[in-house]
């Protein structure tokens, strides 16, 4: 009962209520000006709300990863420029059925099924969080460092890209980190005898900088390309499209809230995985996939907003971000002096329904502005490049600047800005390394805990891995994950498909 | 699940760009080798980490960091490795693909802007800042440019100033009595 009360705290306050729905609006804007991602808006964000009480500003955020999640269609849509990473399997239709005039039925399709798949997640998080955190409970400080480990692997291995770079990725994430006096031993680490650097480097600006600046100055590369004008009429679809398609939308949303419940794995990840799906299953599409099939479009929205509840489970529960979002979300919560983690769940749980009674009312914002607006939708993705970028820059600049009034900030902001610049082109994934910021103190501490309770011995550490169930099951995943991307795997897999193949 | 690259060259650079799988971009070496000292050189930092309290053994400050810097040579010297040996990408340059001078310009202004931040002020200098970039991007009349870029920041000022009460450096701008001065302003009115 009182958790109804807490997950009704948001439709009772207009204040809060108003704060989500600008979230939202603001969020589909984001997501679909391309060059704008939610990441970098909710990093930005963070610096600007942290001086707020801490309902107020979750709410905002999010809206904000709501709406943009499910934004990054439009675009895609409409212009075949993915607005946002997630949208990328949604302009491969989408983008066809554009071409054809059918613009408005698309968009109205990827609004409902993407309102369907947010429900789909966000019920699945209320079901599973509160197991999983009583679960979480049992779990040793190795297995929090195993799951780290793990989070910031898998975002290296399944973004696209070479999971050698994430791993580096990850790993300079968490050196990062652990710059800084230790909180435990007060030994300075990767401080180089600067006072400067004895508090560490603020992760806002890290985060700043590689999602902010790095973003606007590759922008820089796309200034002279011009949007392109939509028509667009009727965009509700009818009943009988939801219809035909809620069998497909339910399967790929349950994909989507599981590759969102990974640690590490967001929406990006869950659409693509959730398209292969689509093409696999449907047998006889009305178009052909990548023609502009409605099964392609279908696929990807609804899995990659189902992933959006899915990537709060392990963040609520374990305290291990389920995407670069909620990384940055943690980061917020830390911010207002929340830890998340099972004890979050026991000590406030009126925090998580709050959370969860968000994301409900974020959905319907999404299905009302997604579906009126279009008008001025159109008019505001026009705002030329020339005029975002330095906007853009100058938001970055006063985010990294307001957290702690240090222009040292804003000059660590810049630094990762330019680094992240070249990570970028070099084709390093920036992800792992705000997962690895962000985890490397619960990383450090369990290890160490782990480690002093073995009194020292690698020996007993790896006793324990062995013969604890669920540390075993999270050790052998890290391996697989490692083996997976060797040479020693793809002869296997070639040699087993052979076989398969001979046989049948 | 098949390899999407969006990179080359429709504007979707949030999706991982890196250019072309077999083929090394401009630079990519040079960024590799760079990467690989520098993770040397951390890697030799840490092992200077003192543990204060006791032993340097498994439980001090000093794992972790060594952990992760010599996962960071390793995994730089394999992707260093791995560079080498791909073919140069001949259809790139540096100048057009990777640092094009408009970039360059624009690092230098975002350093200039942290320069004078604090001696001039936020409103001033970004002020300068949006002008500047603005007029050289959009190519449009100084009309049109001014009107956007100091309705913008106008715009932005009014909202994390007063929405989000974000202070910054107020320099030559004396922004507190401006802001004095307005609710005066208002109050005098409403106490009449």
């Amino acid at each position: 009962m009182i958790a109804l009360m807490d997950f009704l705290t948001v439709f009772t306050q207009p204040e809060l209520l108003l704060l989500v729905g600008l979230g939202t609006f603001a969020g589909i804007y984001v997501g679909a000006i391309p060059g704008l991602s939610v990441t970098m808006a909710v990093s930005i964000l963070i610096s600007f709300t942290f001086s707020w009480d801490v309902y107020p500003a979750i709410s905002l955020m999010i809206g904000i990863y709501m709406g943009g999640v499910y934004g990054g269609s439009r675009t895609a849509i409409l212009l075949n420029i993915p607005g946002a990473p997630s949208a990328i399997a949604t302009a491969l239709d989408g983008y066809p059925m554009a071409k054809r005039g059918e613009a408005g039925t698309a968009i109205g399709v990827t609004t409902v099924m993407s309102f369907i798949g947010g429900f789909v997640g966000i019920g699945v998080l209320a079901l599973a969080a509160p197991l999983v955190s009583e679960f979480a409970l049992k779990f040793q400080p190795r297995d929090y460092m195993l799951l780290a480990i793990l989070g910031i692997l898998l975002v290296g291995s399944l973004s696209q890209g070479s999971l050698v770079k994430g791993i580096f990725a990850g790993a300079l994430g968490i050196a990062i980190g652990a710059v800084g006096r230790d909180p435990l031993t007060f030994a300075e680490r990767f401080t180089f005898d600067f006072q400067l650097l004895e508090g560490g480097i603020s992760f806002i600006a890290v985060m700043i900088g590689m999602f902010g600046v790095s973003e606007a100055l590759l922008q820089l590369h796309h200034v002279d390309k011009d949007a392109v004008r939509q028509k667009i009429t009727r965009i509700v679809p009818s009943l009988a499209t939801v219809k035909k398609h809620l069998p497909l939308s339910l399967q790929t949303s349950t994909i989507g809230v599981t590759i969102g419940a990974l640690p590490g794995t967001g929406g990006d990840i869950a659409a693509l995985m959730a398209y292969d799906h689509a093409k696999r299953v449907t047998k006889n599409p009305e178009r052909p996939f990548g023609d502009g099939a409605m099964e392609g479009l279908v696929a990807p929205e609804t899995a990659n907003n189902s992933a959006v509840g899915g990537a709060f489970i392990p963040m609520m529960t374990l305290g291990i971000p389920g995407d670069a979002v909620t990384a940055i979300m943690i980061g917020a919560l830390f911010i207002h002096g929340l830890n998340p983690g099972p004890m979050l769940m026991i000590d406030q749980p009126d925090m998580f329904w709050f959370i969860v009674g968000c994301l409900v009312m974020a959905n319907i914002f999404m299905l009302i502005f997604g579906l009126t607006g279009i008008k001025l939708f159109t008019r505001i993705v026009e705002m030329p490049r020339s005029v975002l970028i330095p906007l853009i820059m100058l938001l970055s600049i006063v985010g990294a600047y307001a957290v702690n009034n240090s222009v040292t900030d804003v000059y660590w902001m810049l630094g990762f800005g330019v680094f992240g610049y070249f990570m970028r082109h070099y084709g390093y994934p920036l992800g792992p390394v705000i997962l690895g910021v962000i985890l490397s103190r619960l990383l450090d501490d369990n290890w160490r805990r782990a480690i002093i309770s073995e009194r020292e011995d690698l020996g007993r550490f790896f006793e324990g891995i062995v013969t604890s169930p669920l540390s075993l099951v999270l050790f052998v995943s890290v391996i697989l994950i490692f083996v997976s991307q060797t040479p020693l795997w793809s002869k296997a897999k070639a040699r087993i498909f052979k076989d398969g193949k001979a046989k049948s | 699940m098949e390899h999407i690259d969006p990179e080359h060259h429709d504007g979707t650079s949030d999706a991982t760009p890196g250019g072309e799988v077999d083929k090394r971009r401009p630079g990519e070496l040079f960024f590799s080798a760079f990467l690989l000292i520098a993770s040397l050189f951390l890697l030799s930092s840490a092992f200077g980490i003192e543990n204060p309290f006791g032993p340097n053994g498994f439980s001090s400050p000093r794992s972790i960091p060594l952990a992760t810097t010599a996962v960071m040579v390793f995994s730089s010297a394999l992707v260093l490795f791995k560079t080498a040996r791909l073919p140069l990408d001949r259809a790139e340059t540096i100048a057009k693909d990777i640092l094009p001078p408009v970039v360059l310009v624009f690092a230098m202004f975002l350093v200039l802007y942290g320069v004078v931040l604090r001696p001039l002020g936020f409103l001033p200098t970004s002020a300068l800042f949006l002008i500047a970039a603005i007029k050289i991007l959009a190519k449009r009349n100084w009309v049109w440019t001014l009107t956007v870029s100091l309705g913008s920041l106008i715009a932005i000022w009014l909202i994390f100033r007063i929405v989000f009460s974000v202070l910054m450096p107020a320099g030559i701008v004396p922004e507190a009595e401006f802001i004095q001065f307005f609710r005066d302003l208002s109050n005098g009115g409403a106490e009449q």
